[in-house]
């Protein structure tokens, strides 16, 4: 089985700053990959990287059997693959509802005559995204479904976290990355978030996700693969047992002596 | 029960009508007067009143009953405006007043679409306006229709607008301000110098003319002379009203999100598949259009146009009627149209500091409130209960 994603020797400098260097990586059909490594090795450089913020300087990315390399990245996004971010990047003026549908652009109509001329077709359209945006923010908190017309200024961390992560999924997308989940939020709160991403019902497709995530217990319950990064470099992939067992990541995590 | 103050205000639709009644009846004393005093006391009684309305929270009270009763606020505002103009028939002064009122309003509004929705910063809405102004100038006398002047004059400013897109997508923040401030100072010492155009003199334009009515002449009823100004602001209205509808369905729409996106965060939009050059054009476009349309209007209004209707400080002006209103709020920029263009015309003792007194307030309206008077709400595709 080919691979969704794959990049090879994929490398990204910044001046004289290698952030990438010729990081070869797979994600398959329906996997769970944690990307992992310390502060500055490169994690979300390659979702930059991947989804097109920046052109890569040398290397390749296929997803899907097609070439994406330099793409812009709203291209890679019209092909299937949906974000996170690390900081949090939703518009905070704008209302749940407005948030979640900007990641539903690519599947809305922006024609002219549809939305200013033709407002009785417009509501149709307006009320099915409306009810798919409650239906998404149900499956992970119900309360936050009676709240889609409030400012997201207003939401907690947390009710922050899922707006991101509904804007991802609401475009069905094929490639889940999600860019350090657990960032300003407890264990606990980190632990229901994934545990309601997981139980999410995508109507039957498999969802692949790829995970930055510094909180290795969430890494442990979710990944199916693990992948550790430093300097730019692969340093180790495997199932979780055995790349915390690799003494390589254990020296690059905590120090030599260790 | 607690007393709250915002149950004063009569809810449903006799609310609407009482507060159209108390605008009407005040605007009716303030155009009315001409005793300076009188002026500053109709000024002040209402600043007071707002005051008051915002300490006591009967301004929420009051905006509730209208984002409540949207459609009877909107026709009492329509009976508002006919009534204006059937108390005003024969005063010139008023009349002119107002329709310049509805004409930037349009302009404004376009800016609106610009900057605050997609962000996209014009420092030269006035040459906009005038080159909508000058496409009516070149028109006159040529035979064709002169309602066509109002489209061809969108169309010119729109097109005009596309020499300016590359540089203003391509720059971002000072930059882009500092483009369009280089083609309205550009585009007045153009009009200026070019012969074509009447140089420093400027150009007549001819008046409008719908269904053989001659919008130049007054009309007389028996007794009653009504003047020429009453067609055009009633042709003003027209505009205003089409153009209000349409900014605001396109604010409450798939459009106005992916503007809105686009002005918030352009990298997180690019992640989500929009394409941001795509909406900074429409928005720029559809603001220029606006501009010159309004521009080709207030030509023909005027009877007479020169490029000292069309400088960088009325550009300004523009702006500062933006940002007072309240950016992205469209109801916002009908009570900031009104105090800019009306306060210093009535109030003959400011006109000439009146750019000062402009800046000071927006410099205040940026310190104290910085999202305007009346700042953007959050977005209803459809009324409050939607």
């Amino acid at each position: 089985m080919t691979p969704l994603l794959s990049c090879s020797s994929l490398t990204m400098r910044f001046g004289g700053l290698t952030a990438l260097d010729s990081l070869d990586l797979e994600v398959d059909e329906g996997e769970i990959l944690g990307l992992v490594g310390p502060n500055g090795s490169g994690k979300t450089t390659f979702f930059n990287v991947v989804t097109g913020i920046y052109r890569p300087a040398g290397g390749k990315v296929v997803f899907a059997g097609e070439d994406v390399t330099g793409m812009s990245a709203q291209d890679i996004c019209r092909r299937g693959i949906a974000r996170t971010f690390q900081r949090s990047r939703l518009c905070l003026d704008l209302t749940v509802l407005d948030n979640i549908m900007i990641g539903n652009h690519k599947n809305l109509n922006t024609g002219f005559v549809h939305n200013v001329l033709r407002r009785k077709a417009f509501r149709a359209d307006y009320e099915a995204g409306l009810e798919r945006a409650r239906t998404l923010l149900r499956a992970l908190n119900p309360l936050l479904a009676g709240h889609v017309h409030r400012t997201v200024s207003e939401l907690n961390m947390m009710d922050r976290r899922r707006v991101e992560v509904c804007r991802a999924l609401i475009g069905s997308p094929r490639l889940l990355f999600l860019d350090e989940p657990s960032a300003g939020m407890t264990h606990e709160e980190t632990r229901r978030l994934m545990d309601e991403v997981l139980n999410m019902d995508m109507g039957g497709q498999p969802l692949t996700m790829v995970l930055i995530e510094h909180e290795m217990e969430v890494i442990r319950r979710v990944s199916t693969r693990c992948a550790v990064l430093n300097f730019g470099r692969k340093l180790c992939e495997g199932d979780y047992e055995s790349v915390t067992a690799d003494p390589q990541v254990r020296e690059a995590y905590l120090g030599a002596d260790l | 029960m607690p007393y709250r103050s915002r149950d004063l205000v009569l809810p449903g639709p006799a609310g609407c009508i009482l507060l159209a009644l108390c605008l009407l009846g005040w605007s009716v004393l303030f155009l009315k007067a001409e005793e300076q005093s009188h002026i500053l006391v109709y000024m002040i009684s209402c600043g007071m009143m707002v005051l008051v309305a915002a300490l006591t929270d009967l301004h929420t009270g009051i905006s509730a009953t209208i984002r409540g009763n949207e459609r009877t606020w909107d026709f009492c505002l329509i009976l508002v405006m006919l009534a204006l103009l059937l108390i005003f028939c024969d005063d010139h002064y008023n009349l002119f007043l107002l329709g310049t009122i509805m004409v930037y309003a349009v302009t404004v509004l376009g800016l609106n679409v610009q900057l605050g929705c997609a962000g996209v910063i014009n420092f030269s809405a006035a040459s906009f306006f005038g080159i909508g102004g000058y496409t009516a100038a070149l028109l006159s006398g040529s035979g064709l229709p002169p309602l066509l002047a109002l489209p061809l004059g969108g169309a010119a400013a729109a097109l005009t607008g596309c020499v300016l897109l590359l540089p203003v997508l391509r720059t971002s923040g000072h930059y882009a301000a500092l483009v369009t401030m280089a083609f309205a100072l550009l585009f007045k010492v153009f009009l200026e110098v070019s012969e074509w155009f009447g140089g420093p003199q400027g150009l007549s334009v001819q008046p409008l003319s719908l269904f053989g009515t001659d919008f130049g002449k007054d009309v007389h009823f028996e007794t009653l002379d009504v003047s020429f100004y009453v067609k055009y602001d009633l042709v003003c209205f027209i505009l205003l009203c089409l153009v209000f509808s349409f900014v605001r369905r396109l604010e409450r729409s798939w459009i106005g999100l992916a503007m809105d996106a686009v002005r918030s965060d352009e990298t997180a939009s690019a992640c989500f598949g929009i394409n941001i050059a795509r909406w900074k054009i429409v928005a720029f476009t559809t603001g220029n259009l606006l501009a010159g349309i309004a521009g080709a209007l207030y030509a023909m209004m005027l009877g007479y146009i020169s490029p000292a209707n069309f400088a960088f400080a009325d550009s300004l002006l523009f702006l500062s009627i933006l940002l007072l209103g309240g950016l992205g709020n469209s109801w916002g920029v009908i009570p900031a149209t009104i105090f800019v263009v009306v306060v210093p015309e009535k109030f003959q003792v400011i006109q000439e500091y009146r750019y000062l007194i402009y800046s000071a307030l927006v410099l205040f309206v940026i310190v104290f409130r910085p999202a305007g008077l009346l700042p953007r709400m959050p977005r209803h595709y459809f009324g409050r209960s939607a």
